[in-house]
């Protein structure tokens, strides 16, 4: 084998490396649309526990927000220890507002 | 390889153009720093709303409100339209300008599709329903958090939409795709804040 044809496949190698498909996205999606419609059938269904059932559905929203944070906004991916402090310094202080405002108001 | 980026020193663009330059990559870490701060509104207005969502001051509850059948419509135009913000980017990874256009105009297409039917249940609420800004604290939580959520919608439907004209007008540039990849990951916050309001506030609502 040539240089040339060394180096040319290494390009057809990297190239592809690269250009990441669109398999890994729509998979994120389905995965996406399965946790939103078990929240949905929880609720439509009824009858089940209600405690049961908000934590099911804390469950499924947490997922699919880390799921999309991580693939579709790219968080999991290298170079990215900045963006996850940015965000977990946001959800932390978020949260701490809505638990402030709940014991606040009702206990 | 298209001919639209003529801009760039050496005609040649490349892969992840959005961090060719430290302005770039500057624009793409100070976008996080910013979702972070909306995080901490977006929590705030969630705070306000759990904490009042049962003072229904003898108006309307969520339960007799919500349509789950429209929420979940709401829910799956948004998701697609974050599907195919990802498809922009990834089109803008390999060059195809008028591929990026295409699906940044099916983005906000849907962006409006969600806005419309987002004013129809608002108008719904307030017409038949006579459930108005100042009927209740729960309804006033109501208004401030969704109409918050779909004002961030509105607003990236017209900044999407001047990207795609800016597009046409100067084509892939090391300068443009910054602003294209940026606007993606606040499509994408977008619908992450919604999954938080379809569960919590619909859902949950319905819950009890």
């Amino acid at each position: 084998m040539s240089t040339a044809d060394h180096q040319a496949n290494h390009d057809v190698v990297k190239h592809s490396e690269r250009h990441e498909g669109p398999q890994k996205h729509i998979i994120v999606f389905i995965f996406s649309i399965i946790l939103t419609a078990i929240a949905f059938a929880a609720v439509s269904a009824g009858g089940v526990n209600a405690a049961f059932t908000v934590i099911l559905l804390l469950v499924m929203a947490v997922l699919q927000v880390l799921v999309q944070l991580g693939y579709w906004m790219h968080l999991k991916d290298r170079g990215h220890l900045m963006p996850i402090l940015f965000m977990i310094g946001g959800f932390f202080v978020a949260g701490t507002a809505i638990v402030t405002a709940l014991y606040w108001v009702w206990w | 390889m298209s001919t639209t980026h003529a801009e760039t020193v050496d005609g040649a663009l490349p892969h992840e153009p959005e961090k060719a330059t430290l302005e770039g990559r500057n624009k793409v870490l100070s976008f996080w720093l910013f979702l972070g701060g909306e995080a901490v509104l977006f929590g705030t207005l969630f705070a306000t709303f759990l904490a009042l969502r049962n003072q229904t001051n003898e108006g309307p509850t969520a339960g007799e409100l919500f349509q789950l059948p429209m929420t979940a419509a709401a829910t799956l135009i948004l998701l697609v339209s974050s599907l195919t913000s990802v498809f922009a980017v990834q089109a803008m990874h390999r060059h195809k300008v008028a591929a990026l256009r295409v699906w940044l105009m099916i983005t906000v297409l849907l962006g409006l599709g969600f806005l419309g039917l987002e004013i129809y249940e608002f108008a719904e609420y307030v017409r038949a329903e006579k459930f108005g800004m100042t009927t209740s604290a729960f309804s006033s939580a109501f208004y401030t958090l969704v109409g918050f959520h779909g004002a961030h919608v509105a607003f990236g439907v017209l900044w999407i939409s001047v990207l795609i004209g800016q597009l046409y007008k100067k084509g892939l540039t090391v300068v443009t795709a910054p602003k294209v990849y940026v606007s993606a990951m606040y499509w994408h916050f977008i619908d992450v804040v919604w999954v938080f309001i379809f569960t919590v506030v619909y859902l949950l609502g319905k819950v009890g």
